[in-house]
């Protein structure tokens, strides 16, 4: 069953085509890629989707209703959260405090809120940190706090924007156990961006490739990763050589 | 049920707080049974206002990020609404002050629509324009007497009159007022860890990503604005019966708005003791300086020129406030 | 009808010298992102220097401009290095209550040295005369003068600003401190001289404006807040932008007079009764409140 729709949709900024009728669905239950070189508009389009930007045009249907004019937090009112690839962490609140506010939108009471961020921190392992403000923790623990966070507002769709860039190899096994964690035992549909070739292609049931705004390609990650264009426009003939096992 | 515990629940404050505030407390309770001078009893009564002038003003400027500027125009409008309606229709403040605060909210909520669609300095400087729109419709205005303002005299009345709160002896102010104090304490000892208080720590973390939490980021700050006017016009309804003689000029100024966002600041934004430990460095320091400076060297102006140099000091060199100093020699301590 | 003509004429020659008050401000605005609240404290300290310097020197008033210039130029710098350099680290919070400690600090400090009384200028080849520009409209000449001198330095500005290479500099590190950096723009003097030259305008329009406007340790935050509805209206950081929204603002000052011309033109009873001279500066307020609302950008925004 289709959770998440994209017909058509059309983003401009002040004459600059972000995102250029792009169409794809999310089945319940998969687990995504999205990718393409840098400004290729894969943020654009977590923020069309999130209702962060209104569309130019086109429509964006979750869960059988259409959410296309919705504001951000009616969007993740339906239960479809997303974390950010840049998180500022300026303010006071802990690491705790911070999945309280992702699950204070399910409920008004503190106790059940407290007990609902300490059970998803256990769950990803990060309860060591529950008392550290998040401008203490290195990006790689504030990735997997924002990604708990998410969790906190028990989604349906979970869309994480580079959630591994920057981190070191067993930072990115770690992250990658936490993601297959998130979909395969809490049973969430998840779409990420990724231009950690490793993690996306290897835990990805598809992926869905941008280009200069365009949907370019979709499909497998192997038959994707095969695909001439795609070679040409993003992973460069040395990734597939070198990849060559994997990809078969 | 979880309401009640939260609100007397301070268990998550370490003992050593716990025991400065107990004894905090006790001195304030016992302060007017010892021997003391009735310039100390005004300097303790404007503590305790401009506490929780300061406690409304950190809901939405400590917690919520959102520096207001413009806090003025709701002590007037507090004040005012118990003025009017003592002096034409004898109305006892217990009654005018609920309305006061309705009134106050009300137009909080009229104008806060369009002023959080600002945000940062864009934000601040249009607090202060409304507040000073509304200060020069005051100031005209003869119903309320426009500059002149407003008297309330005490001989129409038999002190001590605890309806109308109007009282010879500064002693029944100061209970009422400390009374107030600690509902405030209590009341924001909720806040802080209800629902609406996270979701404002998270809006001034980051509003893209409060609203992908499902916070209507809008909204969240619109009550919480009017939250922090409820604070604010409770004490200028206090504050018409305990002064009795309110005019725009000091009810309403800039400089009463700034004095508000200071308290919280000094004493250290977004945490339950910062507003008072402000108020309490602040507020008699103000009034000693003027007493000893302002008054008896002659000097006009010196007093406020100290206190400037101390507003700019601590703006640059801690600007999370005394409260701020205190907690990061905590953590160092910690780690 | 020559009361609407001679409001907005009195409103576009106020607005001249305006503009230049607002352009310190949107030139530090601009550069360095910080709203200084002080600046109508700068303003009066550029009209004590005017008046002063006329004063003792016995100089024509029109002549003390240098002196006003020098003064501002040094203030603006020293409260960049001793103080406002220090703002910039701490939050937005902060910023705002520094400069408002600021401002305080000058005001009182001007009533400690000055007094709280009004002083004005009363002497000079251009007081008491005046022209007659016809349809019953005269405009004073030191108005006349101070609109013509403000609209000068505002070019002598703009020029700086666009057509030589610290002025491009400037704006470098106006678009991207960072970046201009790197580029071995020297940023920490970039901002001196931001509020350097922001000084010099504002206390340049101060001793303008002492010629016909008596000044108190207590005229600043009318100013600030003059000030803030003008760089709002014209655009946070636009140079261009803070003289067409100066001779707006200017004009709104006038609200009074063109209301009295349709009072009585059209001899409507009820707006005889409302006291429109008391609201004079209502509008600016009321400006500022509703162009941030409606046009954040303002007319020539390009920073937001």
């Amino acid at each position: 069953m289709a959770l998440l729709e994209v017909h058509n949709l059309t983003k401009d900024f002040d004459g600059l085509r972000a995102n250029d009728d792009i169409s794809f669905t999310l089945d319940q239950g998969e687990l995504v890629g999205l990718i393409g070189p840098n400004g290729a508009g894969k943020t654009t389009l977590f923020n069309c989707i999130s209702g962060l930007h209104p569309v130019t045009s086109g429509r964006i249907i979750f869960d059988g209703q259409e959410i296309t004019q919705l504001k951000p937090y009616e969007v993740a009112r339906r239960g479809l959260a997303r974390t950010f690839q840049v998180y500022v962490a300026s303010g006071d609140l802990t690491v705790e405090e911070n999945v309280m506010v992702g699950c204070f939108m399910r409920t008004r009471s503190r106790a059940q809120a407290k007990a609902r961020a300490r059970e998803i921190l256990t769950d990803l392992r990060l309860s060591d940190l529950a008392d550290y403000l998040m401008s203490e923790l290195p990006v790689s623990a504030q990735k997997r706090v924002t990604m708990a966070t998410a969790l906190g507002s028990d989604p349906k769709l979970l869309l994480l924007d580079e959630v591994a860039a920057g981190l070191n190899p067993s930072e990115i096994d770690e992250i990658m156990t936490s993601i297959k964690h998130v979909h395969d035992d809490l049973g969430v549909t998840v779409m990420l961006i990724e231009h950690v070739m490793e993690l996306v292609m290897k835990v990805s049931h598809r992926v869905v490739v941008l280009d200069y705004g365009k949907k370019i390609a979709e499909g497998e990650p192997a038959k994707v990763a095969k695909d001439p264009l795609v070679i040409k426009a993003y992973l460069g003939e040395r990734y597939v050589r070198e990849h060559a096992e994997e990809l078969k | 049920m979880e309401t009640l515990r939260n609100t007397f629940d301070f268990s998550d404050f370490p003992r050593i707080d716990l025991m400065v505030a107990g004894f905090v407390a006790i001195f304030l309770v016992v302060f007017p049974l010892v021997p003391h001078s009735s310039f100390a009893m005004a300097t303790m009564i404007q503590f305790l206002m401009f506490s929780l002038y300061g406690m409304g003003w950190n809901t939405i400027g400590g917690y919520g990020g959102q520096v207001d500027l413009g806090k003025a125009q709701y002590v007037g409008i507090g004040a005012y609404t118990t003025a009017v309606m003592l002096i034409r229709w004898d109305v006892p403040f217990w009654f005018s002050m609920p309305i006061g605060v309705c009134l106050a909210v009300g137009w909080s909520f009229i104008i806060g629509y369009p002023l959080f669609r600002l945000t940062g300095h864009y934000f601040a400087i249009a607090t202060i324009a409304t507040s000073l729109v509304l200060k020069d419709i005051f100031e005209v205005w003869d119903f309320v007497g426009a500059a002149r303002g407003l008297e309330i005299s005490p001989i129409k009345y038999s002190p001590p009159d605890f309806l109308r709160l109007i009282f010879k002896e500064d002693i029944y102010y100061y209970y009422i007022i400390l009374g107030f104090f600690f509902l405030g304490i209590l009341y924001v000892n909720w806040f802080r860890k209800s629902r609406l208080g996270f979701q404002l720590r998270s809006i001034k973390d980051n509003e893209e990503v409060a609203q992908s939490l499902g916070i209507n980021v809008h909204w969240a700050k619109i009550k919480t604005y009017a939250i922090a006017t409820a604070f604010v016009s409770l004490v200028g309804s206090f504050h018409a019966c305990y002064i009795k003689n309110i005019e725009p000029e000091d009810t309403m100024s800039l400089d009463l708005s700034i004095l508000i966002a200071l308290m919280a600041m000094l004493g250290g934004a977004g945490s339950l003791w910062g507003p008072i430990i402000g108020a309490g460095v602040l507020i008699p320091l103000k009034s000693y300086l003027k007493e000893w400076l302002g008054a008896k060297a002659g000097l006009v102006g010196i007093d406020l020129i100290f206190y400037s140099l101390i507003i700019m000091v601590v703006s640059a060199a801690e600007p999370r406030g005394i409260w701020g100093i205190v907690e990061k020699i905590r953590r160092r301590k910690q780690v | 009808m020559d009361i609407l003509v001679s409001s907005l004429a009195a409103g576009i020659l106020i607005g001249m010298v305006l503009a230049l008050m607002a352009l310190g401000l949107t030139i530090i605005f601009g550069v360095m992102d910080i709203v200084n609240f002080a600046h109508g404290e700068f303003l009066m300290i550029g009209m004590y220097a005017g008046l002063l310097t006329a004063q003792s020197t016995g100089m024509d008033p029109i002549l003390t401009l240098p002196v006003a210039a020098a003064v501002g130029f040094l203030l603006g710098v020293i409260c960049y290095f001793g103080f406002v350099k220090f703002l910039l680290r701490g939050p937005m919070v902060a910023q705002l209550l520094g400069t408002f400690g600021l401002m305080l600090f000058l005001r009182n400090l001007a009533l400690l040295v000055f007094g709280s009384e009004d002083k004005g200028l009363h002497h000079g080849i251009l007081v008491g005369k005046s022209f007659d520009v016809g349809m019953g409209v005269i405009i004073p000449a030191t108005k006349l003068a101070a609109a013509g001198l403000s609209v000068l330095a505002f070019l002598a500005v703009w020029i700086l600003m666009n057509r030589t290479k610290i002025g491009k500099a400037l704006t470098a590190t106006a678009l991207d401190g960072q970046g201009a950096r790197y580029m071995g723009i020297p940023t920490e003097r970039m901002n001196a001289l931001a509020w350097g030259i922001g000084g010099t305008s504002v206390t340049v329009a101060g001793a303008l404006l002492v010629n016909f406007w008596s000044v108190n340790p207590f005229v600043g935050i009318l100013f600030t807040m003059i000030a803030f509805a003008i760089v709002a209206l014209g655009g946070f950081g636009s140079v261009p932008g803070a003289f067409f929204a100066g001779l707006v603002v200017g004009i709104i000052t006038e609200i009074p007079g063109i209301w009295d011309f349709f009072t009585y033109t059209f001899n409507f009873e009820w707006m005889a009764n409302v006291p429109m001279t008391s609201f004079k500066y209502m509008w600016v307020y009321l400006a500022y409140f509703v162009i941030m609302v409606v046009r954040p950008r303002g007319l020539f925004g390009w920073k937001h």
